[in-house]
């Protein structure tokens, strides 16, 4: 069978020592969660470290915790199936649950953690294929040539490759943040500004970090969320496109609303128009396809992915109008203060 | 620079000089002749190669056998129990679940999985288990009614019969 490229494996038993470690080694270092982005990867020669440091054994960073006054705390390393299954995740926020729910298959998301989905590498039709494959054709701009070829003259400079982690594009839409740890300190920023937005270089992290936690804010307790995800297969596959919605009802009308759409970008996409569109509004059918129409205007995926633009932009469309219809049925009925459950 | 891993394989040790770039696919079929767990696509898409470590079902192919140091790793040889086989190979032979059988031990291991959560898991709860594995002969009917029916074998094995010969299967009788 074709082995991996060979590399050195350690096994840092505190995130200090994974942070000198990435010194150590610069870029020349991976992380590896459950390795199930970064394995197929090196064996598709797409990468080839020095050296791969496990988060593994690091206790500390695996679980799920609620903190009153803070929210919800979710270690980097806590696998899918623990999100999924999670009394906590499912009581206070069911929606990630079911983000977490919908990624790949059961063995991925045994194998998979929160902290690999959400750093996450981008994914395109032109790169993430096989040695040889790749050997027949030039390299385009993520595998460091000059050209993207999934680009419609094939000219442009830039990559666009998408980036498609379903619970990242859920935990976007819950306003959570993320801290990165590295030798020189901690810092905490919103998970929206972890992305980039560059297919080449999708993560805003510095060289040495390790995203250890995200917190999912408490005062998101009890909004109205939803991720409904789009693919080819009901298992397996990555998201032709995810549309995450997140919004307070209160009296009928909608307040806060964030939709952000996953698959069909090179971050988690947030369609920006659609909060000023609906504040304060009743979500009634012509607003709510009014909402959806600025989703799929928003959406202007490349043919990087399975199925063709128009498809994508037209299933980001029908996504976000379910979502929404969903959001106007709970509208309908909460009229709480809190707009509660 | 190899590295000695100690592996525990369905419940035997062993001390291995591995380079850490190999797999616990290529280790479990290429070191310890364990061909069992299948190497199909080598991507994690099609669950040919589940193998449970610590009781949690896992694409070989994408783990790191060093990973594995201190874990319990149980495949597809390991399931039997004595002469018998286990209730749900049992299960996989009388409902007719295996044609080629390529991905059946894959299959047989993510439903293991399941079972030992859930010992009576309903057909849809079968059908998630196994969403993750790929199977081109049988349409997944029959490997779904093999999950169903296991708990059934399993106590049809516990149950002793008059002439101590095969037990018989519940639904043998219509
Ligand atoms: C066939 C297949 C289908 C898939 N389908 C889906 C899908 O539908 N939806 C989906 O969302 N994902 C999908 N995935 C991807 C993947 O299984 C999940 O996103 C998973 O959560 C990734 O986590 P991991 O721990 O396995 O990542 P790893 O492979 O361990 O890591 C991924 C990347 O993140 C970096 N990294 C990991 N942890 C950290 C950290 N704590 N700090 C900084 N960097 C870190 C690694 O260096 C690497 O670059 C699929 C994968 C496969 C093979
Ligand atoms: S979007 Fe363009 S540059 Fe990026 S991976 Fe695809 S072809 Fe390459």
């Amino acid at each position: 069978m074709q082995p991996l490229p060979k590399f050195e494996y350690r096994e840092p038993e505190s995130v200090a020592e994974a942070a000198r470690l990435l010194a150590e080694f610069g870029s020349r270092a991976k992380l590896i969660g459950g390795g199930t982005d970064l394995v197929p990867s090196m064996r598709q020669g797409l990468f080839a470290p020095a050296c791969v440091i496990s988060l593994q054994r690091i206790a500390g960073l695996r679980g799920i915790a609620w903190e009153e006054g803070a929210g919800l705390r979710i270690g980097a390393l806590t696998t899918l199936r623990e999100v999924e299954a999670s009394t906590e995740a499912r009581a206070r926020f069911p929606f990630l649950a079911a983000a977490a729910r919908e990624v790949g298959s059961p063995q991925l998301r045994e194998m998979g953690t929160v902290g690999g989905n959400l750093c996450l590498d981008t994914r395109c039709r032109y790169y993430n294929q096989s040695e040889d494959w790749q050997d027949c054709v030039e390299a385009c701009v993520k595998r460091g040539g000059e050209f993207c070829k999934a680009s419609p003259n094939g000219r442009a400079r830039k990559c666009f490759a998408v980036f498609s982690a379903d619970l990242a594009t859920a935990l976007v839409a819950a306003g959570a943040r993320v801290t990165l740890q590295s030798a020189g300190g901690a810092r905490t920023i919103d998970l929206a500004d972890y992305y980039t937005g560059d297919g080449a270089s999708p993560h805003a992290a510095k060289p040495g970090e390790v995203l250890t936690e995200v917190l999912v804010p408490g005062r998101m307790q009890g909004v109205f969320g939803t991720y409904l995800k789009y693919r080819v297969r009901q298992a397996i596959d990555y998201p032709i496109a995810g549309v995450a919605l997140t919004l307070r009802a209160r009296d009928g009308r909608v307040h806060d609303a964030r939709m952000i759409v996953g698959g069909v970008a090179s971050r988690p996409l947030v369609v920006k128009a659609v909060p000023e569109l609906l504040e304060g509004r009743v979500l009634d059918e012509p607003l709510v396809e009014s909402a959806a129409r600025l989703a799929r205007k928003a959406a202007t995926p490349l043919a990087n992915t399975a199925g063709d633009r128009a498809h994508r932009r037209q299933m980001v469309y029908e996504f976000a109008r379910r979502a929404l219809a969903q959001a106007a049925a709970h509208a309908a009925v909460a009229t709480g203060e809190k707009g509660a459950r | 620079m190899k590295q000695v891993v100690l592996l525990n394989v369905n419940d035997a040790e062993h001390e291995l000089l591995l380079d850490p770039s190999r797999t616990l696919l290529e280790v479990l079929r290429e070191s310890l002749g364990l061909t069992g767990t299948k190497e199909v696509c080598l991507l994690g898409s099609c669950g040919a190669c589940t193998v449970l470590v610590d009781d949690r079902p896992v694409l070989a192919c994408l783990t790191l056998a060093s990973a594995c140091q201190g874990k319990r790793v149980l495949t597809i040889e390991g399931l039997r129990q004595g002469e018998r086989l286990h209730p749900l190979q049992q299960a996989f032979i009388d409902k007719g679940a295996v044609q080629c059988g390529f991905c059946t031990p894959g299959m047989i291991m993510a439903g293991k999985a399941l079972l030992d959560r859930n010992p009576q898991p309903t057909p849809e709860e079968a059908r998630e288990a196994i969403a993750g594995n790929l199977c081109r002969c049988t349409g997944y009917q029959q490997i779904v009614e093999a999950i169903v029916a296991a708990p059934a074998v399993e106590q049809a094995a516990r149950t002793p019969v008059a002439d101590g010969g095969q037990y018989l299967m519940p639904d043998m009788a219509e």
